[in-house]
């Protein structure tokens, strides 16, 4: 019986155990064993790597913008707090090795070379500026030149009267410090008392008064002490103490400003550089942040450019800083500390900026993994009441943390000027000394908008 | 003495008893940056004012901290022994100077009798070694594995 049950078992041509004829096209075979990948639960490198791959792919998969922001920032950890208005010594050169940015001093070229048909001092007429706006800008005055955004409208008169401008600029600085009477301020309480209420007079009056001239003003949100967040990785290090000691760590900062007012608009300002542009070097600090003196705290990480996600002015256009008693002039001058002085400026303007241009980065969606395809540009004027300091700053990549910033050659660029008087004195209702250059300036700023295509 | 006030006469002179000692940063510190380990009841005022006058250093900023000395260790009477607290000082200086804490224990060069004497040392050792060694026509056996 066996050896009958063998035979037939064993009869050629019979292969009951072996594949189907060969010849014949094989069906779509789905993979018999799922896909051999490092575990997510294990405590290895490799499944960490799993574990932050998942996480980057649920960020990018986010639906919202404010789903995205919210994932971004859900791991709260203790983080350096970067203030931008700060009195540790070179705190610029630390500030551009955190956000990778290269400082050029003074302004960059469209703000320079397209000066804006303005009446000189002496007040000319108005027929011998209707040629010289035609020779000056690449475009007559009247057909709107499209490259140089800081040209008047073509509605309105062909060129600005500085007369006008300098009345504006008197009126508000007279008002708040000669005609209105005001008691003595309270101790540090300086900045508050009339350099604070000066400058939003003079810039709420300047913007209604050129948003005739510029349209994207019409359009825009100013706001007064709004709140600006930003939060970021870049670079590693070993965590020193605790429950987590030795494992290395991604270093955390968050920057919470609160510029005195703030531009929003509705546009983008256009690239002053191209995206890939390289204008200087980075400097690279190999000390702990700690060292600056940073400190660390763990709290909420927020990200905000002060207003919410559905607001329609969603860009940036210009930022104003008003410097604390705790920053003034006199102060470092007397501790013979004169260098610093330059250095608060910058850092204030640096900070604020990164931090503004990033989050409006991330309001439309760009992080550290998906980094900016267009370059965010805005604007930023520091100033104590009466030096004043001009800013602007083009975000070309968000990739700061350790992994991404390997193979990124772009780096965020900063132009700034150095600190300049608006006046010098102000007396018996009259202003000594007063500086075209630096009003003329702000009005450029002002009238900074996206070319007209 | 008649009381001091500010604008007479500077009949006195108080000395500082003060000591302020120059350390080695134990983490890396920035280049303008040096550490000192002073009194525990000094200031930053009063750091600053020592530096600038009595040494003519320039300094830009002063921050101090208290570092506790433990309490862990016991001696032969199972007594806590502590370690004394003292205050740290970093210093940043001005003027855009540096310090860098110099080595005071640098490897001195070797003479040429102290390198002969060390090659002479090796070769007797040497041949301590290779009297004592077995016949190498055994092979690695010992001497007591035989008839």
């Amino acid at each position: 019986m066996a050896a009958l049950g063998a035979r037939r078992l064993l009869r050629p041509g019979w292969r009951w155990f072996s594949e189907a004829a060969p010849g014949a096209p094989s069906p779509p075979v789905s993979p018999l064993y799922p896909p051999v990948v490092a575990s997510i639960t294990a405590k290895s490198k490799a499944a960490k790597w799993r574990r932050l791959e998942r996480f980057k792919q649920r960020v990018h998969a986010a639906a919202t913008v404010e789903e995205k922001l919210r994932l971004y920032g859900k791991l709260q950890r203790p983080k350096y707090m970067v203030y931008p208005q700060t009195f540790a010594l070179n705190a610029d050169r630390w500030y551009r090795s955190f956000t990778k940015t290269v400082f050029v001093p003074g302004m960059p070229p469209r703000a320079a070379a397209a000066k804006p048909p303005v009446a000189a001092a002496g007040a000319t007429p108005e027929a011998s500026r209707a040629p010289e706006p035609g020779a000056e800008a690449p475009g007559a005055a009247e057909a709107q030149g499209p490259a140089k955004s800081t040209e008047p409208a073509a509605g309105v008169a062909p060129y600005l009267d500085v007369g006008d401008l300098r009345s504006l600029a008197f009126d508000a600085l007279l008002q708040e410090s000669f005609y209105q009477n005001k008691k003595r301020p309270f101790l540090y309480r300086d900045q508050d008392h009339t350099p604070g209420p000066f400058l939003t007079q003079l810039v709420s009056t300047l913007a209604a008064f050129l948003s005739g001239r510029n349209p994207l003003l019409a359009a825009s949100s100013l706001d007064l002490k709004p709140e600006v967040n930003y939060y970021w990785h870049h670079g590693e290090e070993v965590v020193v103490h605790g429950h987590r000691k030795g494992r290395v760590d991604p270093v955390r900062f968050q920057i919470d400003d609160n510029p005195h007012l703030q531009i929003r608009v509705p546009e983008q300002l256009p690239e002053v550089v191209p995206l890939e542009s390289d204008l200087g070097d980075v400097p690279v600090i190999d000390h702990k942040p700690s060292k600056l003196p940073l400190f660390k705290k763990q709290y909420e990480n927020k990200v905000f450019i002060g207003s919410k996600v559905a607001d329609p002015c969603c860009y940036g256009h210009t930022q104003f800083h008003l410097l604390p008693d705790k920053l003034k002039r006199e102060r470092f001058i007397r501790e013979r500390l004169e260098d610093q002085i330059e250095v608060v400026y910058r850092s204030n303007g640096i900070a604020s900026l990164f931090a503004w241009t990033a989050a409006q980065a991330m309001y439309q969606g760009f992080w550290s993994e998906a980094d900016v395809t267009r370059p965010f540009v805005s604007q930023a004027v520091v100033t104590d009441g009466k030096y004043f300091a001009f800013f602007c700053y083009q975000l070309n990549t968000l990739a700061l943390t350790a992994e991404t910033i390997k193979n990124n050659p772009r780096k965020n660029i900063c132009w700034g000027t150095d600190s300049k008087p608006l006046y010098d004195v102000v007396e018996d209702g009259k202003v000594k000394g007063f500086n075209d250059e630096v009003l003329l300036q702000l009005v450029r700023f002002l009238l900074n908008r996206p070319r007209v295509v | 003495y008649p009381l001091f006030q500010r604008g007479g006469p500077q009949l006195r002179i108080f000395r500082p008893n003060f000591f302020m000692l120059a350390v080695r940063p134990g983490v890396p510190q920035p280049e303008d940056t040096v550490q000192f380990r002073v009194s525990m009841e000094m200031t930053k005022v009063d750091i600053r004012n020592y530096l600038e006058r009595i040494y003519n250093v320039p300094v830009a900023a002063v921050r101090t901290r208290i570092q506790y000395g433990a309490n862990n260790k016991r001696n032969h009477r199972n007594q806590r022994v502590k370690k004394p607290d003292y205050k740290v000082a970093y210093v940043q200086l001005g003027q855009g100077q540096t310090f860098q804490f110099p080595n005071l224990f640098p490897e001195k060069e070797q003479d040429s009798e102290t390198r002969s004497f060390d090659d002479f040392r090796d070769k007797f050792m040497e041949k301590e070694k290779q009297k004592q060694e077995d016949d190498p026509r055994r092979g690695g056996v010992p001497d007591w594995f035989g008839l």
